[in-house]
């Protein structure tokens, strides 16, 4: 298929489309609100459906509801909104459903800004909502990858009854690149694969009742949940974590940094290595679960001095990579709140500044 | 004589690169007034060039609380001396879909004001934009257009582009489209724009220069600084 110009929120709702989400439930809020003005034209085009509900919280709750009749479907958001979708997304979790929720990051806290950020790696991969849970979050850094990532998401979804997060930064969201779209996928629910699904009882039917259901009555019975959950939990940071390199052939120093800030610091890293310094990148693209052995792989290879960790907030992911080194080299950080652009300069001088000391 | 400019077309057409490279041209040769009219983007927006644009000796208009974190731009009183004032070129620069060409609409007297040769109403058009990528879709956008507007197309402008990646093969098909659009529609193609290297290209294929127009040469103002973002991931 020949390639396309598109904005990565018009690429993200065009991608899940083709990845057989047929419901939308969602309401505008920039830097995200092509999503829904996209599917609200795409929908009706492909007998889907698009409705936007009257707040967030409405619209995660929809969600909820057509999750727990097995079809693919998603919301988006960005960060005050998707604040708002928390307690539904906790539930959601609980009920052991697969559904996508793309979070196109402002500038917080509160109302914020409406220019990109990161600020939202806490709520994302620590929870966000209440009680014991993760969500796979998926960080795309070109427009491209946010496309790849919305089949992955959808799959992974499925594949562990969980909700799956796309976190992109505004940039994601709003610049236009050439991209390729993959092929229309129609999504057929299998009640074979899932049994669980509340597709219609009928008096006679053999199959058990599906009942979606996150609320517990007995002790017991909510560990036995919580149990199962984290059993699942692990089996996804066994083998889910996925990751990019860049550039650790002889690494003296090792940035990690994910979505738009990981191309700021791919520049830097090209800039000085024409300046003969050699500085290796490790971006990961699952921010939970958490690459890392990846990351401590890449900041423990010989010769690697120290890490500089660059994120568009006042440091979120960085404590990841402490835990991932656990003090075995020093893991610095850069970074702005307030959606103020990191650049390519900033970050070399950073690492000339660790350089000399 | 005062010549004006609009351009208007789906957003991701770039219309805010030729706004600029026609400003820049005309300003070598006379008083130049740019107006910024996009109501719709928050991101990307030809404000952001505002020290680049002002330095060339344009007047720039920008909405009240452009490149800000306010989402709810409003139409500053300035744009009435595109109109008021004494100017050979004026270049408006509009939102990318029906709701932000009706920003025009409020200057429906002004325009109609204008001799016919005063005004060039450019649709600017990229057919490797999904929602503009075919006849159908083009024309229905056209004639949306203009109704939000409250002004005639003069023309097309074949700027068809998948920025960095684009060849001469992105203009040649938008060449095939525009030739479909202005055949059924009579509206001409009256400029074909791209890079230099590309438009040469294009040029060198030979064909019918009724649905070509005149070559606009362009340079990139918009992405230079995203450059370092621009490399793909992977």
């Amino acid at each position: 298929m020949a390639q396309i110009l598109m904005k990565g929120n018009e690429a993200i709702a065009e991608a899940a489309i083709r990845a057989g989400c047929r419901f939308f439930f969602g309401y505008p809020i920039t830097p995200q609100t092509e999503v829904p003005e996209y599917m609200s034209a795409r929908m009706p085009e492909i007998g889907g459906c698009y409705l936007q509900a009257e707040s967030e919280v409405a619209a995660i709750n929809m969600v909820y509801g057509a999750a727990g009749s097995g079809v693919r479907v998603m919301t988006s958001s960005s960060s005050p909104g998707v604040s708002l979708k928390q307690e539904g997304i906790s539930y959601i979790a609980a009920s052991e459903l697969p559904c996508v929720v793309i979070n196109v990051m402002r500038g917080g806290p509160g109302l914020g800004s409406i220019q990109a950020s990161q600020g939202d790696y806490f709520q994302a991969t620590k929870g966000g909502g209440h009680g014991d849970y993760h969500l796979i979050v998926l960080a795309p850094s070109s427009v491209q990858e946010a496309i790849d990532l919305m089949g992955t998401a959808f799959d992974l979804a499925d594949k562990y009854r969980n909700p799956a997060m796309i976190l992109a930064d505004g940039i994601i969201g709003q610049m236009m690149e050439p991209v390729e779209l993959p092929e229309m996928k129609e999504y057929k629910v299998d009640p074979e694969k899932k049994p669980w699904a509340a597709t219609g009882w009928k008096p006679g039917d053999k199959k058990q009742r599906a009942v979606i259901n996150s609320l517990y009555i007995t002790t017991e019975e909510l560990t036995e949940l919580n149990e199962r959950l984290q059993a699942r939990y692990a089996e996804i940071e066994k083998n889910e974590a996925r990751w990019e390199t860049y550039n650790m052939d002889g690494a003296e120093f090792v940035i990690a940094a994910y979505g738009t800030v990981s191309r700021i610091c791919k520049a830097a890293i090209d800039e000085l290595k024409q300046e003969g310094i050699n500085v290796g990148l490790v971006r990961p693209i699952t921010l939970w679960p958490f690459p890392k052995q990846a990351v401590r792989d890449a900041v423990m290879a010989d010769g690697v001095k120290a890490c500089l960790t660059v994120e568009l907030n006042a440091g979120q992911m960085v404590e990841d990579v402490r835990l991932a080194v656990n003090g075995a080299k020093p893991v610095e950080f850069f970074g702005h709140a307030g959606s103020l652009m990191p650049t390519a300069e900033e970050v070399k001088e950073q690492i000339k500044r660790m350089r000399e000391e | 004589m005062k010549k004006i400019y609009v351009l208007i077309g789906n957003f991701g057409s770039g219309k805010t690169e030729l706004a600029l490279n026609i400003a820049f041209e005309a300003a070598s040769r006379g008083k130049t007034e740019l107006i910024d009219l996009d109501m719709v983007n928050t991101y990307f927006r030809l404000t952001e060039r505002k020290k680049q644009i002002e330095a060339a000796e344009i007047r720039l208009i920008s909405p009240n609380y452009a490149c800000t974190n306010v989402e709810t731009l409003s139409v500053p009183a300035e744009v009435a001396s595109a109109f008021a004032e004494d100017w050979d070129t004026v270049v408006f620069d509009v939102g990318g879909d029906p709701a932000g060409a009706t920003a025009l609409g409020r200057y429906h007297n002004d325009f109609a004001a204008l001799e016919p040769e005063q005004l060039e109403v450019l649709c600017v058009v990229n057919v490797r934009r999904p929602m503009a990528g075919t006849p159908e879709k083009i024309i229905s956008l056209c004639e949306t257009m203009e109704r939000s507007a409250r002004l005639k197309v003069s023309g097309f402008v074949n700027n068809t582009n998948l920025s960095y990646a684009t060849t001469e093969a992105e203009l040649r098909d938008g060449y095939e489209t525009l030739r479909e659009v202005s055949q059924r529609t009579g509206i001409p193609v009256l400029y074909t724009s791209g890079k230099k290297d590309v438009l040469e290209k294009f040029a060198a294929e030979g064909h019918d220069s009724a649905y070509v127009g005149r070559l606009l040469p362009i340079d990139i103002y918009m992405h230079r600084d995203w450059d370092s973002f621009t490399k793909l991931g992977k």
